[in-house]
């Protein structure tokens, strides 16, 4: 009976063995391992539902809080576009500020939740169950809110009907030899297929939801699950359709970024102009977004009661994978750099002022937050699985790769190759107000967000529960992972 | 004869598994059983076939569909209109890659999506046979049985196995979707397309309408209109050498030999390889200019005052460049002295 889970029961019955000794490792492994420890569907369901449903008074003071900061930077932009771009701290040898750094830091992070969902899904990690939907919305959310700093960063946008050529008569076209429209390109694909991706697997969640809610819940459900009842048909053709489009949709990934790294590395500008840009970005974005996840899931664990759900053993495993991030982000900043150094070129040797220069303390706690803080401690499992660790660091981490974009931007910027042109840039209040707020707009969305979609993949935690079971070896009994197709 | 649909819920595989083998023992054929459940259980587990399905065209005719746009975007619009860019050609190869991959990829996502609510006839539109403990962990075996005769026998078989609920209704309660779902998305798609069609035709100037365009009326355009201002009188003359009658453009070097000297080595380096060696304007590079090279030692070289020969070297004429950056102005000096001595007037002895 131990080896093999008794099928002729539900899955969610516990058969505890009765030698002792046994027993209490079967007790043990249940607490390491959510697979291994499955509720009643029931009771799960129950979990998520009530989690959706309760808007207590912390709810509110976090939507009031967060509502304020989007407020904010609706106002400074109302401002910004009344008084002109020219209140803000850009200048003419940096035109492109914290805008453009805050797009590529709010894309950055957006990559991390496809590509845990896409690439852990296809290699089949159990780690990912519970955590793939709160990742893929920090996706959505983090796209949309960089889809945003365009449109602030333009000045005057009144005129954005320039950009677009409909209709004709102003004979603009979107030139696809440029970088800016590969880049617009990746971003609109992405965020299609990263939707499609989500809905699809929310549909047996929508369906749950529909099945045990009430009122205008029940009926929106109703209208999203699309008549799913979980016939084979179903499931068998949803498994089909994840796995094209996680083909597809890891690549495409792998674009978004590098497209972002191209509309800097496809200019002259000294310190832009890098072979490297591109998979450099990427390691970037994924490192920022893996941290973004953990941070999210830490709050989410905490407000929202999900302690059964979010374990050690997936804290354990971001960390691993946070850490393995680190190292590539390292290994790329390095590579860019000792190029750099190696020419010797006079103007790229301009912006090596960082070392010692004005930019030298964000240089340091870049370095500090990107390699001493998370090599120097998430080697240690008790620091991986200790919460407020895990908080600190991965705050550090986003503090560091935000600084790392605006150095890249503003800060290589400012030294081109007329020195005539060299500027330093201090942002101006309007800059600061509008990051902010966007920030505080990413995570009041995200707040909402949590109390309509079922945040826990529940089928993916049932699917796993059901497929896993204990085996005996020795006096030991493990986890095994049964593989159905 | 009445039809009946019947559902039951199990709250096991095992049992789930030997319940479809007994119904399918009463003679009702695979087709005509479902199987419900909140874990993508594979169909062998019950004993099932995997049910078909058909991705494959969907997913190449969204790629087919993205390679037509990916076309139509990098091939047929750079050449309706035209956007010279230094160096490039109208559809180079490395953004055309980056168009055809990114609209595949989005298109065969978009394609295999849409087969997916297709083979899954969504939105169902119609009532289902459903139970909402599905949802709960229970596994519902629908049977859609031929006759009331067959149905009793399927309930005894469910109840043998302690379905936790029989559902029985007439089968008529349940119609088909039909095409129900085709007219939703056919609907929909239709609308869809139509978005996209409209602003199309404006912007490929299929339909043309008398929109204002106010681009070239704004302050910084006019500011650059003509007629041209006179400079104010009390306007900073230009900086560097301009010819003013009566004035020498620079404080000019006396011609000595060592001043030809210098200006001979310097002809040499800068101007040899168009005018020649000997200045008679049969340079390597001057022969193969059109209109060709003019000679130094010949009279329109003499007709030309010294400051004016200064001010060709500094500025430039025709096809010859500016050689301001590259000659001081007295280096300019020694070569103009060397010219003069190529033939042509003699030079003008000190200032």
């Amino acid at each position: 009976m131990l080896e093999s889970r008794a099928d002729s029961s539900p899955f969610w019955q516990p058969h505890d063995p009765e030698d002792e000794h046994l027993a209490e490792q079967v007790e043990h492994g249940r607490e390491e391992h959510l697979l291994l420890d499955p509720l009643p569907p029931a009771e799960n369901n129950a979990i998520v539902l009530e989690s959706m449903n309760k808007t207590g008074k912390a709810f509110w003071m976090a939507v009031l809080g967060l509502g304020g900061l989007t407020l904010a930077f609706l106002a400074t932009w109302i401002v910004q576009i009344f008084s002109g771009i020219g209140v803000t701290g850009l200048n003419r040898s940096v035109m492109w500020g914290p805008y453009i750094a805050n797009l590529i830091y709010f894309i950055g992070i957006g990559h991390a939740g496809t590509f845990i969902s896409a690439a852990l899904r296809l290699l089949r990690m159990d780690f990912k169950r519970p955590i793939a939907r709160a990742a893929e919305l920090i996706t959505l959310f983090g796209l949309a809110v960089a889809a945003l700093f365009p449109i602030i960063h333009v000045g005057r946008i009144w005129k954005l009907f320039y950009m677009m050529p409909i209709p004709n008569q102003r004979e603009l076209w979107p030139n696809f030899r440029s970088a800016l429209f590969w880049d617009m390109t990746a971003i609109t694909t992405y965020i299609i297929g990263s939707t499609l991706f989500m809905y699809l697997a929310l549909l047996p969640d929508l369906a749950m939801a529909r099945d045990h809610s009430t009122g205008w819940r029940r009926k929106i459900y109703r209208a999203l699950a699309l008549g799913w009842r979980g016939t084979e048909g179903e499931w068998h053709k949803m498994e089909s359709t994840s796995n094209i489009l996680s083909y597809v949709i890891i690549p495409v990934m792998f674009s978004v970024h590098t497209g972002v790294s191209w509309n800097l590395a496809m200019s002259i500008q000294p310190g832009w102009h890098s072979t490297v840009f591109g998979p450099f970005f990427v390691a970037g974005a994924l490192f920022s977004g893996v941290a973004a996840v953990i941070l999210v899931m830490i709050v989410i664990r905490k407000t929202m009661r999900f302690g059964y759900f979010l374990r050690e053993e997936h804290f354990n495993a971001m960390g691993l994978f946070l850490l393995i991030m680190s190292f590539t982000w390292i290994y790329f900043y390095f590579a860019e750099w000792i190029t750099n150094w190696y020419g010797n070129l006079p103007m790229e040797k301009a912006i090596q002022r960082m070392l010692t220069g004005d930019l030298a303390p964000l240089f340091y706690l870049m370095l500090f937050a990107n390699i001493v803080v998370p090599v120097g401690t998430l080697w240690s499992r008790r620091v991986r699985t200790s919460l407020p660790a895990m908080f600190v660091i991965c705050v550090f981490i986003q503090i560091g790769m935000y600084i790392e974009r605006v150095v890249i931007v503003s800060g290589f910027l400012s030294r081109n190759e007329l020195p005539f042109n060299w500027v330093n840039y201090t942002p101006h209040l309007p800059e600061v107000l509008i990051t902010i707020g966007t920030f505080g707009f990413l995570a009041l969305m995200y707040l909402l967000a949590t109390r309509v979609v079922p945040i826990i993949p529940l089928w993916e935690v049932y699917e796993g529960q059901a497929m896993q079971a204990t085996r005996r070896i020795g006096r030991a009994i493990l986890p095994t992972r049964t593989e159905s197709h | 004869m009445t039809k009946f649909m019947l559902l039951g819920l199990f709250d096991n595989v095992t049992t789930t598994a030997t319940v479809v083998g007994e119904v399918r023992d009463l003679g009702i054929k695979d087709s005509e059983m479902e199987i419900m459940s909140n874990i993508p259980y594979a169909s062998k587990i019950f004993g099932r076939k995997t049910p078909r399905q058909w991705f494959l065209p969907f997913a190449l005719g969204g790629m087919a569909v993205g390679v037509l746009i990916a076309f139509f975007m990098s091939y047929i619009t750079p050449r309706l209109y035209p956007i010279e860019v230094g160096g490039q050609g109208l559809t180079p190869v490395p953004p055309s890659a980056i168009m055809y991959f990114e609209f595949m990829a989005l298109f065969t996502m978009l394609g295999a999506f849409v087969g997916f609510l297709l083979q899954n006839r969504f939105p169902i539109l119609v009532r289902q046979m459903y139970d909402e403990r599905i949802t709960e962990g229970y596994i519902g075996v629908q049977v859609l049985a031929p006759s009331e005769a067959v149905m009793e026998q399927v309930v005894k078989v469910f109840e043998n196995h302690h379905a936790a609920v029989v559902k029985r209704e007439d089968a008529a309660g349940f119609p088909d979707q039909g095409m129900r779902h085709l007219l939703f998305w056919g609907g929909l798609g239709a609308a869809g397309l139509v978005a996209v069609l409209v602003p199309l035709l404006l912007t490929y100037d299929v339909v043309r309408l008398p929109w204002i365009n106010t681009m070239k009326d704004t302050v910084v355009v006019k500011a650059q209109e003509g007629p041209r201002r006179a400079a104010p009188p009390d306007a900073v003359p230009i900086q560097g050498p301009v010819l003013i009658a009566g004035q020498p453009a620079t404080e000019r070097l006396p011609d000595t030999p060592e001043s030809r000297e210098r200006g001979a080595a310097l002809f040499s380096i800068n101007c040899a390889m168009c005018h020649g060696p000997a200045g008679n304007g049969e340079g390597v590079v001057g022969l193969k200019h059109f209109p060709e090279t003019p000679p130094l030692d010949g009279e329109r070289a003499a007709a030309l005052s010294d400051d004016a020969i200064f001010l060709v070297i500094t500025n430039g004429k025709n096809r010859m460049p500016s050689l301001a950056e590259n000659l001081s102005p007295g280096d300019t000096w020694d070569i103009v002295n060397y010219v003069r001595s190529l033939g042509g007037a003699p030079a003008e002895a000190g200032q």
